[in-house]
């Protein structure tokens, strides 16, 4: 067989092998790194692209971080375009050429066959700190970007195998937490591990058989694509998804747009009609918002499809800049990858009624914190985000229920809980209760999932609390008849009897340990009449208490015994309309 | 004196294997249908069966056996079907739902119907109680006795048949745990209880919770069938001692696994790297990777330095098992495996496969999907007169028109080129199977031998090795059934851990020494408790450690010497190489500290292993062994060729057979490609070596 023949078989033996190389940089990331962020909930993303920077492959633990890291590889190859060389390694986060957000910073490292540049591996993980006015980041008062964080723009930290200290020494003199840095040596790890097991694979086959071959993966990817967008009937669908307060001015509100155009076998998504960008954070890139259309619409489709640069040749995303998904130029923007929530609502509600089948109800939208101070056991700083209070319910579907405590859209369930005692060693805090809520999926035939509560004694000193998300004022929306899920909030109980509920974007400083937190994380939106449940199912829904009586018969219209728990036929059946 | 015998049996999904071993040096294999009701019935028919073999009455052979080492699939079967025991948990208040909640995970991301599993406590079985350690172990909150008193009789109420506890930061001391367990014992007298401070005493709440709740899950399975079939064993005669394969690859006696019946969950594969290590240590090697491939699924394991490495933690069917356990890789991949074309149309194999019932298309019983048997038919690597020995006659034109359904014109090509394409796709999955263990875990496979096992291991065994670059292969005689021959080549063993996290610049080395003597000493005090006598007891040990910070180990080797020394330094070295292996980097000229977290010691009890059968090499001409030739595919030429096929029974010691060939034993058939060639060894394995180019 010659090199330039496709052999369909080894079309397969590469797709597969790639696949494997970046799930092995995903556990040195995991495996490595000290943050919790990192080595506890897994906010990172590893990938392996070609020399143009399309995608070859990636792990995507966070959705959300991972469709900007080809577009960078471009950018670096041009701004150090003839200055590339085998051993280099790049830094990178500015969200003005093309990051996602300023804490989610990323590693490049190109990749030689010989003298050629043939790839790229990068990974790219949420850093405890990276700069700006406030420990951990999120400043909900940041107007623009410097006030966020250190803009990183395409920098070689590494030139050929040796690190450029003077340029090493200004990024992490500017950053408040040592393990930062540490945290990036395991990026480079990471990206090393891609390195070697890509030019592994190179040498076995041969450069140009792997050229020829990379082209038709991504042929496959974009034909089952392509089959994907012409089974939605052709046609323009319109959407919203609304976001409340930008953490300036109390009470605004604003709303995202999208106009879905099928025709064949493209698909645009057009956010023209999208409110203007804020004057506060609450601001999307560009990129953080194409990666969340991309994230939803990978939901619709057949999960099977490899995720490579193929995939996306058919779907179009406009979003013009000015707008509060793609803000201009120095605009603060560390929400932007939380208005993803509201931007899958918007699609969701849009396809709703061409593919109801493929579509879910309501996810509950996030709302998070970040505490950060001085853990006296270790007399050390500590930043730690709430990840398991952060986690509730996705939307039913027609023909499922939603997912419990899965948390918000962007992560699908890649986004993991702290272990508890990991988290009792990490944080000066003590877990007091994390356990799922009753009543709190939105009802229906399918329920959503449901939502979490979780508190915590707050230890340790100098303790600050960010809170940075939205679904305190709306909960995730219900379909086809189904119920919507609850509320999100966080509320500090203090030690004198003080209670205060913080706003979705807030900043609490001094918080004296002992302060009890607690934190309601919404359900997910019910689909379809919650009197069509099974009767059956809401008995045992109602025995593991995540159903109460009054909601079994109030709401979905199931009399039990409050003893025996046995179902009264004839009550149930006159109040479900059935007598 | 009448011959004397060990047996080793290993219970698989659909067969019962049986190695009988005789004090005059004989061996026989059998095998019976397994009987998965009660696996002890199908034990008696194998038993049955030997004894036939070697024309003795069943009372007569299990009188004359001093010892059975058994392998068993009963916990994991329960843990997979959910079929375990009713069972309870009782844990701190406010951590109610960690168990089902699994740290929020789901691992199909865009996957919008993807479930949860069930968890193996509904949530109304999960009761809590107040009191509270911190993470130091100090006492916070008094446990309230009442709250576990009210859970045990909830529990009892609900008929449960086994009970788990594990509570908050119980690593750091046992005690609310411990009374909390005088409460249910007395509560529940009959149900199983397990403890998690007992069984895995190291931090992390969810892994040590879910592997506590799986303990509890199939202890009261494996209790009844252990007596069940100790009931049948001693019915027919049997007085000797029955020993248990644990996941670890070591054997115990049926009352410690009883108490740990989670160490059971991979029993049956356990076995085979024993047997594998036998087979390989005469050509001079203590390092090979064990492929065992049977009708479903492929079984790879990696064995390093003479033992089976080890997965500190697991994932078996989404459940999270934190007990050392062999690193086996299962695939979906097996002689069953269908063919598929997704929509991107590309060709997939498996994980689907079309069992025994109704098996592959060219059995003919009414299996219609293409699967890997098929092709292998169809590519001429097996006799359509000669599969199973001739017992089943295979169906070509039902192979063939199964691939061009299913693979060939969907694809656009003809039934051979598809079969062949079959035949690549599945030995690719196989090869990124052993990927998983080397690979992945930073274990380079070039450097070992490949040997081969199952009964469909041999005919993909040599393109697995291409596509790796492994230089060798070895296959036993007894391939077919080697993980009951190697539970009787298991040793005795039992793992401690002990937690002494500390940084390298204030480590007492001395604590570290007293530290693992104590481990030893209990190991050692075990194992004389099972009858091995001192000079017949080893100890390993392995440090977790890490750089400061970080919060996973690495896991490294150290001989007792190096900690005698006290040689820090030397550590260190492991450790840094080690890292970068594995991770990429490592930052030994940095000035980050190194943290020890704990010690891994393993007891070790050194059984008599029978000898293999050794017969005198002769001369290398395999020629009165040639059956004839067949034409097969040769895949290095991407075509087809007469290749000769040689009868593997009458093959001598010394004879060597040059690829590409095909070499037909009863069991199983050995494909030698055109890369290797083969030689068969005084213990009657082929021995395939890269052919000189």
């Amino acid at each position: 067989m010659s090199d330039t023949e496709i052999d369909k078989i080894l079309v397969s033996i590469i797709g597969r092998s790639l696949k494997a190389f970046t799930d092995e940089m995903s556990v040195s990331m995991e495996k490595t790194t000290r943050s919790p962020i990192l080595c506890e909930a897994k906010d990172f993303v590893t990938g392996l692209y070609d020399a143009e920077g399309r995608m070859l492959e990636q792990t995507e633990n966070l959705p959300i971080l991972s469709f900007s890291l080809g577009p960078v590889c471009e950018h670096i190859a041009e701004t150090f375009r003839g200055d590339v060389h085998p051993g280099d390694v790049f830094f990178h986060n500015d969200v003005f050429t093309l990051g996602n957000q300023n804490n989610d910073v990323a590693a490049f490292k190109p990749i030689f066959a010989g003298e050629r540049l043939v790839a790229w591996s990068a990974t790219k993980g949420h850093q405890a700190d990276i700069g700006g006015n406030v420990r951990g980041g999120y400043n909900p008062n940041a107007t623009e970007v410097w006030q966020e964080a250190l803009r990183i723009p395409a920098v070689k930290v590494v030139d050929r195998g040796v690190v450029r200290r003077d340029v090493w020494d200004l990024i992490f003199a500017n950053v408040r937490l040592d393990i930062v840095q540490e945290d990036m040596r395991a990026e480079i790890g990471a990206c090393t591990v891609g390195e070697r097991r890509l030019v592994e694979l190179i040498e076995r086959i041969g450069l140009e058989r792997f050229e020829v071959h990379k082209a038709h993966l991504f042929e496959a990817a974009g034909r089952m694509m392509a089959a994907e967008i012409r089974s939605i009937p052709d046609g323009v669908y319109r959407g919203e998804g609304r976001v409340f307060f930008d953490g300036r001015n109390p009470g605004s509100k604003y709303t995202i747009r999208v106009e879905i155009t099928v025709d064949g076998e493209r698909i645009v998504f057009d956010y023209s009609e999208t409110d203007a960008q804020t004057d506060g954070f609450v601001n999307g890139t560009y990129t953080s918002s194409a990666s969340a259309t991309l994230l939803t619409f990978l939901q619709m489709v057949n999960p099977d499809i490899p995720h490579n640069h193929g995939m996306t040749r058919g779907i179009e995303i406009v979003i013009p800049e000015g707008t509060l998904l793609n803000a201009s130029y120095p605009a603060a923007t560390t929400f932007g990858n939380h208005l993803c929530p509201p931007n899958a609502d918007a699609i969701m509600r849009a396809l709703a009624p061409v593919i109801p089948e493929r579509v879910t109800a309501g996810w509950n939208n996030l709302l998070c914190s970040l505490s950060s101070g001085t853990d006296p056991r270790k007399d050390d700083t500590y930043v730690d985000i709430m990840f398991m209070g952060l986690k509730g319910g996705s939307g039913a579907m027609a023909d499922c229920d939603g997912y419990d405590h899965i948390g918000m859209i962007d992560a699908s369930g890649g986004l993991l809980d702290q272990d508890y005692e990991m988290f009792e060693q990490q944080t000066p805090h003590l877990l007091l209760e994390h356990e799922l809520r009753c009543d709190s999926a939105g009802a229906g035939r399918h329920r959503g999932g449901l939502g979490v509560r979780t508190r915590y004694r707050v230890g340790g000193e100098d303790t600050q609390l960010v809170t940075f998300g939205d679904g305190d004022e709306e909960g995730a929306f219900g379909a086809m008849g189904g119920g919507e899920g609850t509320l999100n909030s966080i509320e500090l109980h203090y030690p004198d009897g003080r209670r205060y509920k913080t706003t979705s974007k807030d900043m609490v400083s001094e918080v004296p340990a002992g302060t009890e937190y607690v934190q309601e994380a919404g359900g997910g939106g019910g689909w379809g009449d919650p009197r069509e449940r099974e009767e059956r199912t809401v008995r045992r829904e109602v025995q593991d208490e995540v159903i109460s009586l009054e909601a079994a018969r109030e709401v979905y219209g199931v009399v039990l015994d409050a003893e025996t728990l046995e179902i009264d036929e004839s009550a149930t059946a006159e109040l479900r309309g059935e007598g | 004196m009448s011959a004397r015998y060990k047996l080793g049996i290993d219970v698989g999904g659909t067969f019962t294997d049986l190695f009988l071993w005789s004090s005059e040096g004989t061996v026989a294999t059998t095998k019976a249908l397994s009987t998965p009701a009660d696996p002890s019935l199908g034990v008696l028919d194998g038993l049955r069966a030997a004894a036939a073999g070697e024309g003795l009455a069943v009372e007569e052979l299990a009188g004359r056996v001093t010892t059975i080492v058994h392998g068993t699939t009963v916990t994991t079967n329960a843990a997979l079907t959910r079929g375990g025991a009713r069972t309870g948990l009782v844990t701190t208040a406010g951590v109610r739902d960690a168990l089902e909640m699994r740290r929020g995970i789901r691992e199909e991301q865009y996957d919008n119907r993807y479930r949860n599993i069930e968890p193996l406590v509904a949530r109304h079985l999960r009761r809590c109680a107040r009191g509270r350690l911190d993470y130091r172990g100090t006492e916070l909150e008094e446990l309230a006795l009442e709250d576990v008193r009210d859970a045990a009789r909830y529990l009892r109420e609900q008929g449960v048949e086994a009970v788990a506890i594990c509570f908050m930061n119980s690593f750091a001391d046992p005690s609310h745990e411990r009374a909390a367990a005088e409460i249910v014992r007395a509560e529940l007298p009959d149900a199983f209880v397990s403890v998690s401070s007992e069984l895995l005493p190291t931090i992390r709440f969810y892994n040590r919770l879910s592997t506590t709740v799986l303990n509890a899950y199939v202890g009261p399975i494996l209790s009844g069938y252990l007596e069940s079939l100790t009931e049948k064993l001693a019915g027919v005669g049997f007085a000797g001692t029955l020993l248990v394969m644990q996941s670890n690859g070591g054997v115990a006696l049926p009352a410690s696994v009883r108490e740990r019946p989670a160490t059971t969950l991979l029993s049956g594969p356990a076995g085979g790297p024993a047997a594998a290590l036998a087979y390989v240590r005469p050509h001079g090697g203590d390092d090979c990777i064990l492929a065992d491939m049977g009708g479903t699924s492929f079984d790879a394991t990696l064995v390093r330095g003479g033992a089976a490495a080890m997965y500190a933690e697991s994932d078996l069917d989404r459940l999270r098992i934190a007990l050392p356990m062999l690193a086996i890789t299962t695939i979906g991949a097996g002689g069953g495996s269908i063919g598929w074309i997704d929509e991107g149309g590309l060709l997939r194999m498996g994980p689907r496969s079309a069992g025994a019932l109704p098996g592959p298309a060219c059995y003919g019983r009414g299996g219609e999907q293409a699967t890997c048997t098929d092709a292998n038919l169809l590519l001429g690597y097996l006799d359509p007169g000669f599969f199973a020995g001739g017992e089943l006659a295979l169906d070509v034109d039902q192979a063939a028109a199964a691939v061009r359904q299913g693979v060939a014109e969907p694809l656009g090509l003809d039934v051979e080129a598809a079969a062949a394409g079959m035949y690549r796709v599945i030995n690719t999955n196989m090869a990124h199977g052993v990927r998983e263990i080397t690979v992945k875990r930073g274990v380079d496979p070039r450097e070992f031998p490949l040997v081969v096992a199952g009964g469909a291991g041999a005919l993909h065994a040599c393109m697995i090795a291409l596509e790796l670059g492994l230089p060798s292969l070895v296959m036993p005689p007894t391939a077919s059934v080697l993980c009951a021959v190697g539970m009787l080549r298991s040793d005795l063993a039992h793992d401690f851990l002990r937690s002494y996290v500390c940084r390298f610049s204030e480590l007492d080395i001395g604590r570290v020494r007293r530290l693992y003597e104590e481990a030893a000493a209990h190991g050692a005090a075990q194992l004389a408790a099972e009858g091995i006598a001192a000079g017949r007891i080893e100890h390993t040990l392995h440090l977790d450690l890490r750089y400061a910070k970080q919060y996973h180990e690495v896991s490294v080797p150290v001989g007792i010497d190096v900690i005698e020394r006290g040689d820090l330094e030397g550590i260190a070295a492991l450790f840094h190489r080690e890292h970068d292996r594995l991770y990429g980097y490592d930052l030994a000229d940095g000035d980050t500290e190194l943290e020890l977290i704990n010690l891994r010691v393993r007891s070790i009890g050194r059984t008599t292993k029978p000898p293999l059968v050794e017969i005198p090499a002769g001369g290398e001409d395999p020629g009165a062994a040639l059956k004839g030739e067949r034409r097969a595919f040769v895949p290095e030429e991407d075509g087809f060729a007469d290749i000769s096929v040689y009868d593997g029974h009458a093959l001598c010691p010394g004879n060597v057979v040059t690829g590409p060939a095909l070499i037909e034993r009863a069991d199983t058939t050995l494909f030698v490609s055109a890369s290797f060639e083969a030689r068969v060894d005084s213990h009657s394995s082929c021995l395939l070596t890269r052919k000189e180019t």
